[in-house]
C-alpha cells in the first residue's frame, strides 16, 4: 500500500460507493447510481448533483478517468468512467481500514456481551 | 414542465462543471422520468421535483464550496472514433463566454442603449439632434403639383423654401378677395417649395450665409456683378455647379447660333407661360428676339456670357431684378432643377453655423432692443433661432430691426417676425401667382405667447441693398403704421421667382408671383420702399436710436 493511498482516508460514503461501483466495470453516471442502489439495497440514494460533484473530485485526483468512447447505440450524452489503478489502491486501502474497523467493532461487541452469573 | 427549469439550473452551474457534466445530468433526468424506478431495485422513482432540488443543491455547492473547480476544466479524454466506425468531428477549443461576462455585457448594453436614447431625446449633444422636418424636406409627396417643375423663390438666397396654399382668385385681379383664410397654412408649410428648387440656389445661399459678421452682402454683391444683375443678389449664381448630380458632366460651353436660338425660345416660352405680367413678358420676348435678329448675341460664344447677356436684355425691359437666365457648366440631368439633398443639407449646416443669419441682438441705451439679421430664412429650420432672438429682446421698451444688409427670403419668416409686433392676426399681403391663377394670403401669427413687444415702438433700418422679403417686411409695417422706416429707399424687388429648366445647361428664373398689399393695393417692384425718415444707410442706426429715445421720453 502506498502512502498516498491513505492520505484521503477515511472516504466519504459517496466516494466509497462510487469507487466501489466502478470496481467491477466501466459505468456511466446513471449506471453508477443504479449500482450504488443495488449495493446498499436501496438504502443509500445518490442524486446526480452529488454523484458528479464527487466524480469531479475523483477525476481531479485521478482515481477515476473518463473514457473517450461509448457503445454506438448508447445515449450520446452519456460518459463512461473507469477506476484507475490509483483509485483501486485507495479503495483497497479504505476497504482494509474498514475491515479493521469492523473487526475491532466485532471484538468490542463480543466483549460487551452480558454474561450470566 | 420542470425540465426546462432543470436545464436552466444546469446552465447556471460553473462553466467547467457545466461543460463536463450538464448533458449527462440532463440525460439522467430524462432517463429517470422515462422509466419507472431505478432498475426495479425498489428505490422508488425519483420525482422530477427531487431531481430539481438536487440540481439546486448542486448549483449552490458548486458555486460556494468548489472554488477550485470554477474555471479549471478537468482534462477531458481524447475522443476516439465511435465504435460503429463513424468518426466524430469536434471543434478545437470552442469559445463560450462565462455567464458573468454575459451578464456584464448585457447590463452594459442596456446602459449604453438607454444613454443613447436619452441623448437623442434631450439632444444636449448637438450631433445627435434629429430634426424630423429636415427629412420631410425631401419627401416628394409634399411637393404641390405646381411646384414639381420649379421653385418659387424670393430675393434672398435663404428663400429656398416658400409654402403655398393656393386660394382661387381672379387671375388678373390685383387684389383678389379671398375667403377668411389665415396665415398659418402658409406659415406652417414653409418647406414644400424647397424640394424642386433651382439647383444653384443653395450654393448662392451658402455664399450668402457664410459671413455672419463680415458683411454677408459683400460676397453677394460679387455674385451680382458676375451676373450683370446689380441688385438681384440672392437669385442665383450662374456658374454654380449642380452639386449632388452623379451624372453631371462638364462640357465645352461653346455656343453656336442654333443653341442660342433654342435657349431664347425656351426663355420666351417660360416667360409667356409664367411671368407675372403677360404684357411685360411679351415686351421682354420681343426684345430678346430683336436683339437676336440684330446680331447682338453673336458675340456670346460661351454659356456664361450668353446667360449674362440675356439677363441684361430682359432686365433692361422689365427692370425686374429677379428675372435671370442662369448657365450651369455642368450638365444636369432631366428634372433635377430641384435642390438636392446634399444642397439642402449644406443650407441647413450654413444656417446653423451662421445662427440663421441673425447677426446681432443687443439692448441699447434707453432699453432699446436692436436686432440685425441678414435674411429671412426658412422658418422650418430657423424658427427656434428667431424665437430665441426675439425672446432676448422681449423686455425692451422699443425695438430696431436692422435690415440694411438683409437680402430677403421666405415670406413665412417675414410673417413670423412681424407677428411679434401685433396682438392679433394681421393681414400683411396677398401673394398673387399668375400661372396658377391663385392668391395666397399672408397673415401674422399673432399673438405670440409671452411676447411683450406688440405695442412697443418699432423701427426698421433700410438701405439701397435691402432686398425683396426684407422690403416686404418694411413695406407692410410702414403701411400698417406699425414701424418707422429709417434709411434709404430699398432695392425695389418685390416678385417671387421660380426656376425653370431650358436645357441641360440653361435655366431661367421667372418671377410668377407678386405681393399685393391690402392697403396700397400694389407693391414696391421697381420703385423700392420709401423710408419715413430718409438718411444715409450708415447713419440710419444713430438716427433711429435718437428717434426711439425721443419717442420713449414722450411716452
Amino acid at each position: 500500500m502506498k502512502d498516498g493511498d491513505t492520505t484521503f482516508l477515511p472516504l466519504s460514503p459517496a466516494t466509497l460507493h462510487i469507487l466501489l461501483s466502478l470496481a467491477g466495470d466501466d459505468l456511466h453516471g446513471y449506471a453508477i447510481m443504479q449500482e450504488i442502489a443495488r449495493q446498499s439495497d436501496g438504502k443509500y440514494k445518490l442524486g446526480p448533483g452529488t454523484l458528479y460533484d464527487n466524480l469531479q473530485k475523483l477525476i481531479q485526483r485521478q482515481w477515476v478517468q473518463e473514457l473517450g468512447h461509448r457503445p454506438a447505440d448508447d445515449d450520446p450524452r452519456r460518459r463512461y468512467y473507469r477506476l484507475t489503478a490509483a483509485g483501486r489502491g485507495v479503495l483497497a486501502a479504505e476497504t482494509s481500514r474498514l475491515g479493521e474497523v469492523v473487526r475491532e467493532a466485532r471484538s468490542r461487541l463480543q466483549m460487551a456481551k452480558p454474561r450470566r452469573a | 414542465m420542470l425540465r426546462p427549469l432543470y436545464r436552466c439550473v444546469l446552465r447556471l452551474h460553473p462553466p467547467a462543471f457545466r461543460e463536463r457534466f450538464a448533458d449527462e445530468m440532463l440525460s439522467i433526468f430524462d432517463h429517470c422520468l422515462g422509466r419507472p424506478g431505478l432498475g426495479g431495485l425498489g428505490l422508488g422513482r425519483p420525482t422530477a421535483l427531487s431531481l430539481f432540488a438536487d440540481g439546486l443543491l448542486s448549483l449552490a455547492r458548486q458555486w460556494t464550496l468548489r472554488p477550485e473547480f470554477l474555471h479549471d476544466v478537468a482534462p477531458a479524454p481524447a475522443h476516439q472514433p465511435a465504435m460503429d466506425g463513424i468518426p466524430l468531428f469536434l471543434s478545437l477549443n470552442p469559445f463560450r463566454p462565462r455567464a458573468a461576462a454575459v451578464i456584464h455585457g448585457l447590463l452594459l448594453s442596456v446602459a449604453v442603449f438607454s444613454l443613447t436614447c436619452f441623448a437623442i431625446k434631450y439632444s444636449w449633444i448637438q450631433v445627435l439632434h434629429v430634426r424630423i422636418p429636415e427629412v420631410q424636406f425631401e419627401r416628394p409627396q409634399w411637393i404641390p403639383p405646381t411646384a414639381r417643375q420649379s421653385d418659387p423663390q424670393r430675393g434672398s438666397p435663404a428663400s429656398v423654401a416658400q409654402g403655398r396654399a393656393p386660394i382661387p382668385a381672379r387671375p388678373e385681379s390685383p387684389a383678389a378677395p379671398s375667403p377668411a383664410s389665415t396665415a398659418p397654412p402658409r406659415a406652417l408649410r414653409p418647406s414644400s417649395g424647397a424640394l424642386p428648387g433651382a439647383s444653384p440656389r443653395p450654393i448662392a445661399a451658402q455664399k450668402h450665409a457664410t459671413p455672419a459678421s463680415a458683411a454677408p452682402d459683400s460676397k453677394l454683391r460679387k455674385v451680382t456683378k458676375t451676373s450683370h444683375a446689380p441688385k438681384a443678389q440672392g437669385t442665383t449664381d450662374p456658374v454654380a455647379p449642380v452639386a449632388g448630380v452623379p451624372s453631371a458632366i462638364a462640357e465645352d460651353s461653346k455656343l453656336d447660333a442654333t443653341t442660342r436660338h433654342r435657349v431664347i425660345d425656351g426663355a420666351v416660352a417660360n416667360l409667356e407661360k409664367y411671368y407675372v405680367y403677360p404684357n411685360v413678358a411679351e415686351k421682354i420676348a420681343n426684345a430678346l428676339r430683336a436683339h437676336e435678329n440684330n446680331g447682338d448675341d453673336s458675340g456670346a460664344s460661351d454659356g456664361e456670357t450668353f446667360a449674362k447677356l440675356l439677363t441684361a436684355q430682359m432686365q433692361d425691359v422689365s427692370h425686374d431684378q429677379h428675372l435671370k437666365v442662369a448657365y450651369n457648366a455642368i450638365k444636369s440631368s432631366e428634372g433635377v432643377l430641384g435642390s438636392t439633398p446634399e444642397e439642402l443639407a449644406r443650407y441647413r449646416k450654413d444656417m446653423r453655423r451662421t445662427n440663421c443669419t441673425f447677426e446681432k441682438g443687443a439692448i441699447l441705451p434707453h432699453n432699446i432692443g436692436y436686432l440685425k439679421f441678414n435674411s429671412f430664412p426658412d422658418p422650418s429650420l430657423c424658427q427656434p433661432t428667431a424665437a430665441a432672438e426675439m425672446a432676448s429682446l422681449n423686455q425692451a421698451d422699443a425695438i430696431i430691426f436692422d435690415l440694411r444688409d438683409n437680402q430677403g427670403g421666405s415670406p413665412s419668416m417675414v410673417a413670423l417676425m412681424a407677428s411679434y409686433l401685433f396682438e392679433h392676426p394681421t393681414h400683411l399681403d396677398d401673394l398673387y401667382n399668375r400661372s396658377e391663377g391663385s392668391t395666397l394670403q399672408s397673415w401674422t401669427l399673432s399673438p405670440v405667447t409671452g411676447n411683450k413687444l406688440a405695442n412697443k415702438p418699432a423701427y426698421v433700418l433700410t438701405s439701397a441693398s435691402t432686398f425683396s422679403g426684407a422690403e416686404e417686411f418694411g413695406y407692410d409695417l410702414k403701411l400698417l403704421k406699425r414701424a418707422t422706416l429709417v434709411g434709404e429707399t430699398t432695392a425695389g424687388a418685390a416678385h417671387m421667382v421660380r426656376r425653370h429648366r431650358i436645357d441641360d445647361h440653361f435655366s431661367i428664373g421667372v418671377p410668377d408671383t407678386r405681393p399685393i398689399n391690402p392697403i396700397s393695393r400694389t407693391d414696391w417692384e421697381g420703385t423700392g420702399v420709401e423710408p419715413d425718415v430718409k438718411v444715409d444707410a450708415g447713419d440710419a442706426l444713430e438716427t433711429a436710436k435718437k428717434l426711439a429715445a425721443k419717442d420713449l421720453q414722450q411716452e
